[in-house]
């Protein structure tokens, strides 16, 4: 898994670190810190971190293997 | 008719299952003015731009007539206002006090932390329900579900729960009268549960003085900041906001979760299989059914031009969250439920200084509690569409969602 947050658009609000603390962190109050490639562990919470993003800044690329990628969302996409 | 009775026909029960034909005739004028002289705003830009703007008070005390209070109003019997309804400074004080025992920077991980009990405790009250066909998801999950789960955040010992499910009932009746029902008397008994939980939470807080626990009510009360200047009835009202504010949103967000996956069978099918997609359907929920359809507490504390129109200062003002959510100049659709929608920034939450201070916990409560729901039930059908709702046209849901089922699954 791969992750990249635009921070032009984040606005350090911090709703991705309660969701997934160990691959977001806040420095002071508002500068956002992460881990770019993170264990796979953390798929799930990266996952609701993404989605709880007020902004969408957080982009997630997962492997191969993520388990998002069944026939439902190949027919969606 | 005329947008002057858009609030009345809002209100008016009979239109609670369905009010967004009303919101789409409010989108129709930037700044509605009622009957009453309230102000309605139910356009995605104008009430995003409000919700930011500083002149715009949540205090009630800046309203020029105390008898225009929107009618879900309160009187707190002389407490201080919780700080969901206090401007900045005092707000952003206490806000950034609680928050420091919930989230970044200073406690990163106690969501994710409650969020590994959480699954226990669906477990547990969805197991309760085996060897049935038919379910009430309002009165046997999604409402005993989240007052657990606040009970737990803040260090409410278990033995206590029953108490403040008893409690959570009554302040849900009290905004919640039925027709026949004396509401003066339901508006009493809300406020004498609150108090009676206040009065429960400093016995909870006095016990952690000097004595901390991992639990919320500890981190407040034996914060050096607490010291400087906070009075203790203030982490006692803002304690019993957050038991308020976080359990009947949340029980409408899950109860229209159910509601809305029973309407669109694809998507839930699509779930099952998928669950990973779930956080993503919880977004679109709160974008389609939010809990909250509008904050009825602003007032402008100075004339404030929106859209070409002057919103007086001092006048109620109304802010359509569940109207902005289906304005089809900001959402392509917006009437479909759509989980894979691109760009979903929704208005569930509000937005601004009072952004909801619960949303994480809220979110993860609601992902994990369908998840489950639509996991576990065999063959789930709504045994009645519409549902019966509740009276409250502000946190809108049902009061009853009966869903009928095969079995249950392991
Ligand atoms: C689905 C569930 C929820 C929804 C839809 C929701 C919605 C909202 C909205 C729209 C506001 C803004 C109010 C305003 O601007 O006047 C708000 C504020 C607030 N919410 Fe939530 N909420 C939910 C769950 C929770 C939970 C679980 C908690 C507590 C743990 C919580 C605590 C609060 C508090 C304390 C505020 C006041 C924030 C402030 O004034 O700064 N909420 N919520
Ligand atoms: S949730 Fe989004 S906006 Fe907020 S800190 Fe994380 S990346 Fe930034």
């Amino acid at each position: 898994m791969r992750l990249m947050v635009d921070l032009n658009r984040c606005q350090g609000y911090g709703q991705c670190v309660f969701l997934a603390p160990e691959v977001f962190s806040l420095h002071g109050e508002e500068a956002l810190l992460y881990d770019a490639a993170p264990d796979e562990g953390q798929i799930e919470r990266v996952r609701r971190a993404a989605a709880a993003c007020p902004v969408q800044a957080i982009l997630v690329e997962e492997g191969p293997r993520a388990g998002l990628d069944t026939e439902a969302d190949r027919d969606r996409a | 008719m005329t947008t002057e009775t858009l609030l009345r026909r809002i209100t008016d029960y009979g239109n609670r299952a369905d009010p967004y034909p009303l919101y789409e005739e409010l989108r129709a004028t930037p700044v509605a003015r009622q009957e009453d002289g309230t102000r309605l705003v139910g356009t995605y830009r104008e009430i995003l731009h409000l919700l930011h703007d500083p002149r715009i008070s949540s205090d009630l005390r800046n309203r020029r007539h105390r008898e225009r209070a929107a009618p879900d109003d309160e009187d707190d019997q002389g407490l201080p206002p919780a700080f969901l309804k206090l401007d900045p400074p005092a707000h952003d004080r206490m806000r950034r006090l609680f928050m420091r025992h919930f989230g970044p920077p200073h406690s990163p991980r106690r969501v994710s932390a409650l969020g590994e009990e959480l699954p226990g405790i669906i477990t547990g009250l969805v197991d309760g329900l085996a060897g049935r066909n038919r379910i009430d998801v309002v009165d046997d999950f999604a409402y005993p579900f989240p007052v657990t789960v606040i009970c737990r955040l803040l260090g409410v010992p278990r033995e206590d729960e029953p108490r403040f499910h008893v409690w959570a009932d009554a302040v849900v009746a009290s905004i919640d009268p039925g027709p026949e029902e004396n509401p003066g008397e339901r508006r009493r008994a809300g406020q004498q549960a609150k108090a009676e939980m206040g009065l429960y939470m400093s016995g909870l807080m006095a016990d952690r003085r000097g004595s901390p626990r991992d639990d919320m009510l500890s981190g407040l009360v034996n914060d050096d900041i607490a010291d400087s200047g906070v009075e203790p009835v203030e982490l006692v009202t803002n304690s019993v906001l957050l038991f308020v504010a976080g359990h009947e949103t949340t029980v409408n967000l899950i109860a229209n979760g159910m509601l809305t996956l029973l309407r669109n069978p694809e998507v839930l099918a699509d779930l099952r299989a998928a669950p990973a997609a779930m956080p993503q359907a919880v977004e679109e929920l709160l974008r389609f059914e939010p809990p909250v359809h509008m904050l009825t507490q602003r007032t402008p504390l100075t004339d404030v031009e929106i859209a070409g129109v002057v919103i007086p200062e001092g006048v109620p003002l109304s802010l359509v969250l569940a109207s902005g959510n289906r304005d089809p100049q900001r959402f392509t659709d917006p009437d479909r439920f759509d989980p894979w929608r691109p760009d979903n920034q929704h208005l569930g939450f509000g937005g601004g200084v009072h952004g909801c201070f619960g949303a994480p916990l809220a979110r993860l409560e609601a992902q994990l509690a369908l998840t489950e729901l639509i996991r576990r039930l065999d063959s789930p059908r709504l045994a009645a569409d519409p549902p019966e709702y509740r009276r409250n046209p502000v946190l809108r849901g049902p009061r009853r969602l009966l869903v009928d089922f095969d079995g249950m699954r392991p």
